[in-house]
């Protein structure tokens, strides 16, 4: 993965050419999709999630015969969870690499910061994060939710099971801040009442006085938005200080990557919306979790990132094979429109926001697992484009 | 009335807490001038150590007294290798830390991966505290912290180590010429130091989330209650980590905690201007 195949740059400027001698039958070109995901510095879980799914989608589309008799590799480079790194992985990858489309990353900053590198550079990103809206570009595709997908069936489901007043508390960055505004919106459209909204700075150890502030406002419900090893902490607080007994925490950004963080036992009840869940009947969900753990193994926990990059990579396919040529350009006008079958069933890209229309899941945790308490079937993204 | 109480607690507990934290690194930055970066690893090790004896079915309580001396003995190890060498070249030794926290991170990500783990709570009972539940672990880390600030104190003023340590300290070459083997002792400061860490990281393991990144969370604030309390004393970090934690933890119970961080460095950066050498300044004079 790390070698560097010997690579020719191509007469056309049409992505990766690089040459594979001896791959039988078909003497085609190479299809190299870079990726810059997190492998160190803080988020090395996200990153080998993501790698988890794009790694399976490249192995089916070798097996089956490739794109168009064309294989496809994926290159990867460790953004190290910092900005400046990824636009250095992202112009190399592009540059030297000659890569046709780029995966990733995680953090809204890193995506952010990697933005304007590759419209200069005219190379489509598949994002496959959930993020709070409004990144929109001919060169940008997201693949996973945004604020209203999330939240648009939680918090109507919350305020039947558990009350109408909501505390809102969050990391102090762009994602929760557009969340709880989309939050806040939907609250006050069913009648229900936002008692307080909240903040904090990242690294806090010590979350008495907030939780102390949660269980005086008397809310209900927790709409939680702090994510990594500060949520676990806070959750683990609360627990503590008896506050998970009062409200019902609908958690944003949950991924089954939490599961086991909280202790045997604990933090259970807490609710979410997501669009896989590895615990899911659904024979779809069934096979590819199989088809995951083959390559895994057992221990791994498989969260929607797995899937969404996974996704990612076979609207890839989908997209050039309609396009009926390998190039960056047809791969847009392929990828917009788009539909195609994903683990939970079709999904669909908006032609105009690049962003996709995909099954959704009521969920709560329970035992050691996520638990699917309802399909809420397909939900179109609010993306924020103009 | 009881409000009133439940906020005093929450706030000696962080302080108490922060109190354990910087009083490791205060033994180590301020008494033997080496600025430790790696101090928070230290506490991220005491807790790992703990998460490790969980895993192999031994109780929280002997993760607890495990913690103390396995990262005691990597302080020893650390001091023998590293920190010894570099005495005498201040500005060094943030790098070698540095270098070390790296070391050890990236070290706790190859055996147990980047992932968050969670110790289990020993104790899952709370107290009635005027009618507010109060749960008991964290009154135990209390006393824990009470303790070992008790035990410090007397160590390095009621003992004969206590009197050649500070003696070498104070002039390293005259308690040299009067027969301390000064090597010993900075050993065994340098140990009792990364100890202490170790103890912070085991006593707070089941409240917080154990991942590699852990330790940075404490060492600012802990550095900051160094600054800010004074160098060259035991009493001047503690004082320091008082000002500090209650201040960070009651702003962020009446305000909020982006403004507790906010209120915590400008007060912080008032209190070195009016008083460049710490709430308590050191008697001793520079030798």
């Amino acid at each position: 993965m790390l070698t560097r195949r010997g690579f020719v740059a191509g007469a056309t400027a049409t992505g990766a050419l690089a040459a594979t001698g001896g791959f039988p039958a078909i003497a085609a070109s190479t299809i190299t999709i870079g990726a810059v995901q997190p492998f160190s510095g803080g988020l090395e879980l996200f990153g080998n999630q993501a790698k988890l799914g794009l790694d399976l989608a490249v192995k089916e589309i070798n097996a089956a015969g490739g794109i168009m008799g064309h294989k496809v590799e994926v290159k990867y480079e460790d953004n190290k969870t910092d900005p400046k790194t990824s636009v250095e992985r992202t112009t190399s990858l592009i540059r030297r690499d000659k890569v046709l489309a780029l995966s990733g990353p995680i953090t809204s900053s890193a995506r952010d910061a990697m933005a304007p590198t590759v419209k200069r550079l005219k190379t489509p990103l598949l994002y496959a994060t959930n993020y709070e809206g409004g990144a929109c570009d001919r060169y940008l595709f997201s693949f996973n939710t945004v604020p209203n997908q999330e939240l648009e069936k939680l918090l109507p489901a919350m305020q039947e099971r558990a009350g109408t007043s909501y505390y809102m508390f969050g990391a102090d960055y762009v994602w929760p801040q557009k969340m709880f505004e989309a939050a806040e919106k939907i609250v006050d459209g069913m009648g229900g009442k936002t008692v307080g909204k909240e903040f904090t700075p990242w690294g806090v150890k010590e979350f008495a006085p907030v939780v102390r502030r949660i269980k005086d406002s008397g809310a209900k419900v927790l709409v939680f938005a702090l994510p990594g090893a500060d949520g676990i902490t806070f959750v683990k607080q609360a627990e503590d200080l008896g506050l998970l007994k009062d409200v019902t925490v609908a958690f944003l950004g949950f991924a089954e990557t939490y599961l086991g963080a909280f202790g045997a036992g604990k933090g259970q009840n807490m609710w979410v919306t997501v669009p896989f869940a590895a615990s899911s009947d659904e024979p779809g969900v069934k096979d590819f979790v199989a088809r995951i753990r083959a390559e895994a193994g057992d221990g791994v926990p498989i969260s929607h990132y797995v899937m969404t990059h996974y996704n990612s990579m076979m609207a890839l396919k989908g997209a050039l094979e309609k396009a009926g040529k390998v190039d960056k350009e047809a791969l847009i006008d392929g990828l917009e429109g788009l539909a195609f079958d994903t683990p939970t069933g079709s999904a669909a890209i908006g032609a105009a926001d690049h962003h996709v229309t995909m099954n959704m899941y009521l969920a709560k945790t329970e035992g050691d697992g996520l638990k699917i308490v309802e399909p809420l079937g397909r939900l179109a993204p609010k993306a924020g484009c103009g | 009335m009881a409000d009133a109480l439940i906020t005093v607690l929450d706030a000696s507990n962080y302080v108490l807490i922060l109190m354990l934290v910087a009083l490791g690194l205060a033994i180590v930055f301020g008494l033997m001038n080496v600025i430790n970066m790696a101090h928070g690893e230290f506490m991220m090790l005491g807790a790992y150590t703990v998460l490790t004896v969980e895993r192999a079915g031994g109780t929280y309580w002997l993760g607890l007294v495990a913690a103390p001396l396995v990262v005691g003995a990597v302080g020893l190890l650390v001091e023998e290798v590293v920190i010894r060498r570099i005495y005498h070249r201040f500005l060094d030794t943030i790098l070698a830390t540095w270098g070390l926290s790296l070391l050890f991170k990236q070290a706790i990500v190859l055996l147990f991966g980047p992932g968050s783990f969670s110790v289990t709570t020993p104790m899952d009972l709370s107290v009635d505290i005027l009618g507010t539940p109060y749960p008991a672990f964290r009154l135990f880390i209390m006393a824990v912290a009470v303790a070992t600030v008790a035990f410090t104190f007397w160590l390095f003023f009621r003992t004969r180590f206590g009197l050649a340590a500070r003696g070498v300290i104070a002039n390293r070459d005259m308690a040299s010429c009067l027969g301390i083997d000064t090597r010993r002792l900075d050993r065994l400061t340098f140990a009792y130091g990364a100890a202490l860490a170790g103890l912070a990281g085991a006593v707070m393991a089941p409240m917080i989330s154990l991942d590699p990144q852990m330790g940075l969370g404490y060492l600012v604030p802990a550095f900051l209650a160094i600054l800010v309390g004074g160098l060259g004393s035991i009493a001047g970090p503690l004082a320091g980590a008082a000002a500090v934690g209650a201040t960070d933890n009651l702003t962020a119970t009446f305000f909020s905690p982006v403004w507790a961080q906010l209120v915590v460095f400008v007060t912080a950066i008032v209190v070195i201007r009016v008083l460049p050498r710490g709430l308590v300044a050191a008697r001793r004079r520079e030798s």
